[in-house]
């Protein structure tokens, strides 16, 4: 009874953890994807739209608050550095952070007014380094023609390394551009979202209808391999997870049937006493439902310690425990443990009382 | 009308016949012990008046209904409630204290009684080991719990399987002495042996050999 009881354990262990790794893995994944960047994009709808920072916000208004790791606007114009003309992005560097968080930046992220980040290619061409005072020359309303005489001076205080287009711009906050510049609207949004594909899917359609001005899109590249690491994972997680119920099935049926080998004259003496074949079958069934029950109650506290484990190990963070795993858990032990039990209780139905007379 | 008639019953085994054409009846507070070598049909007998097989051939009336022709729900249910079994080799469930032994048969009866059961123990003498396990109990003591289980739900008939086969000398005569008592309260006995000493002390020994009743006796010292 112990090694069916431990079978049992084990298999709810497993289920327990595998199920709540399984409910919390698009968590987890989501939260680490977020580390390959924006997923969703807002751009203006059409010519016409006007596509500012209060568009934006009615965008955002739409997501569910909490889901929304980050939003980092883009605004891009060309302006000038050592008479050099560059592509400057005005935007809030602290969004960035969190948007673009597989940035590599040499020296510090820009935080305040009058700082400057640049790719690295502008800073390689431009002899640029960390700590410079960059003159960056822009337009001025009263000098439009030569659009060289207005400069501000600007301290570099990072540049920008991530092997792609983003080496190509300087970056500098929305202020300092409209400073150089004018005003204007913005040309792009970068959001960060943590949501599953089919949500992100949802929130692209509910923003298009009900936001004229802006045409959200999703980051391809990110959300489908997002939803395709994640349906990999949990079918490899509900695979696991039937075959050990199937091996706790096996386990406790060949338990029970030695159990009931073991107690065949018990059984035999209890029919010669009186016993029908619905007290034997109500005896041996609540046992094993009971085995399943205390298993089941044993295999998810291990099991959510089971999960607690794998998630700080594999996603370095804590897993959220799920109330209702542990009624589930408890119910699908009993549920095994009595299909396990189903042959081994039948066959004790078939013992002969007459063999307590036969000596045996 | 007797307590049980067996009227022309025969179990075969393909060409063996285990009990060929037996007619037997035993009285209401009759004391009988079947004596036969091995393989003469006792136990053969003994399953069929216990309700636990049925005869080929022939009825089987216990207190008039022909128990052969029911089914096996009703036979579990007419073991429960009229017949008080007696092992050779006691049965005790291992892991059960000598009174949880005597629950036992009550469970599958009615209703759990601890204090009946106790009474029963008290009655063959057990009362101080009613809390021992089977293992701290002699072979003897455990013969006297497997009585008191038979008893306990007040059965018609009491069947004794080599009830002294395990026994020694003394207890023996311990376990005789309680099939006098029960005779006394005029309980029907149907005790199995081998022993002639055992079957000397019942009212009436019946002998079997190759399935029939070779001889069927009332012992003259009986009483005496």
């Amino acid at each position: 009874m112990l090694v069916a009881l431990l079978a049992i354990a084990v298999g709810a262990t497993i289920l327990s953890g595998l199920v709540t790794i399984y409910i919390d893995v698009p968590r987890q994944m989501g939260a680490e994807f977020r580390n390959y960047g924006a997923n969703m994009i807002f751009m203006a709808s059409s010519n016409d739209a006007v596509f500012d920072e209060a568009a934006v916000q009615e965008g955002l208004a739409l997501i569910q608050s909490g889901q929304l790791v980050g939003v980092a606007p883009y605004r891009y114009e060309t302006v000038r550095i050592h008479e050099q003309p560059v592509v400057a992005a005005g935007t809030d560097l602290t969004e960035v952070q969190t948007t673009s968080p597989y940035w590599m930046i040499e020296g510090d992220w820009g935080t305040s007014e009058g700082d400057l980040m640049v790719g690295r290619n502008i800073a390689e061409s431009l002899n640029l380094h960390v700590g410079d005072l960059v003159n960056v020359m822009g337009p001025t309303e009263e000098n439009e023609e030569d659009q060289l005489n207005f400069g501000e001076d600007m301290k570099l205080t990072g540049i920008v390394e991530t092997g792609g287009k983003e080496e190509d711009y300087i970056y500098m906050s929305m202020a300092d551009l409209e400073k150089l510049v004018g005003e204007g609207e913005l040309d792009v949004a970068e959001l960060s979202v943590s949501a599953g594909s089919d949500e992100l899917n949802g929130y692209v359609e509910k923003i298009t209808e009900e936001v004229d001005s802006i045409t959200p899109r999703l980051v391809k590249r990110v959300t489908q391999s997002e939803s395709t690491v994640l349906s990999k994972l949990q079918a490899l997680v509900f695979l696991v997870t039937a075959v050990v119920l199937v091996l706790t099935m096996i386990c406790v049926a060949t338990t029970m049937t030695a159990v009931v080998a073991e107690r065949r004259k018990e059984i035999g003496l209890r029919k010669a006493l009186g016993a029908s074949d619905s007290s034997i079958i109500r005896e041996f069934m609540g046992e094993g439902l009971l085995l399943g029950g205390v298993g089941g109650i044993v295999g998810s506290v291990l099991g959510f310690v089971f999960a607690q484990y794998v998630s700080v190990r594999v996603f370095a963070s804590s897993i959220r425990y799920q109330p209702l795993l542990l009624p589930i858990t408890i119910l699908v032990s009993i549920l095994i443990t009595g299909l396990a039990c189903l042959v081994p209780v039948r066959n004790a139905t078939t013992i002969d009382p007459a063999l307590v007379l036969k000596g045996e | 009308m007797s307590l049980l008639e067996l009227k022309g019953i025969s179990k075969i085994y393909g060409d063996l016949k285990a009990l060929d054409n037996i007619n037997l009846s035993v009285e209401n507070g009759e004391w009988v012990a079947i004596m036969g070598p091995s393989g003469s049909g006792k136990s053969t007998m003994m399953n069929i008046i216990g309700c636990m097989d049925k005869p080929s051939k022939g009825e089987v009336l216990l207190d008039g209904v022909d128990i052969a022709k029911e089914s096996a729900k009703n036979l579990t249910a007419i073991r429960r409630d009229k017949i008080g079994l007696i092992f050779q080799q006691f049965h005790l469930v291992n892991y059960l204290t000598a009174v949880e032994n005597v629950m036992v048969a009550q469970y599958y009866h009615s209703i759990p009684d601890e204090k009946e059961a106790m009474e029963a123990l008290a009655r063959v003498g057990l009362a101080e080991r009613a809390r021992h396990l089977p293992s701290q109990l002699s072979g003897g003591e455990q013969q006297r719990v497997c009585i008191a289980r038979a008893l306990i739900n007040h059965p018609e008939i009491v069947l004794a399987d080599e009830p002294t086969g395990n026994l020694d000398e003394a207890n023996e005569n311990i376990v005789l002495d309680l099939f006098h008592q029960l005779h006394e309260e005029h309980t029907t006995l149907i005790v199995v042996t081998h022993d002639p000493e055992v079957a000397e002390v019942a009212q009436r020994t019946i002998t079997l050999e190759h399935g029939r009743i070779k001889s069927d006796k009332i012992n003259e010292n009986f009483g005496k």
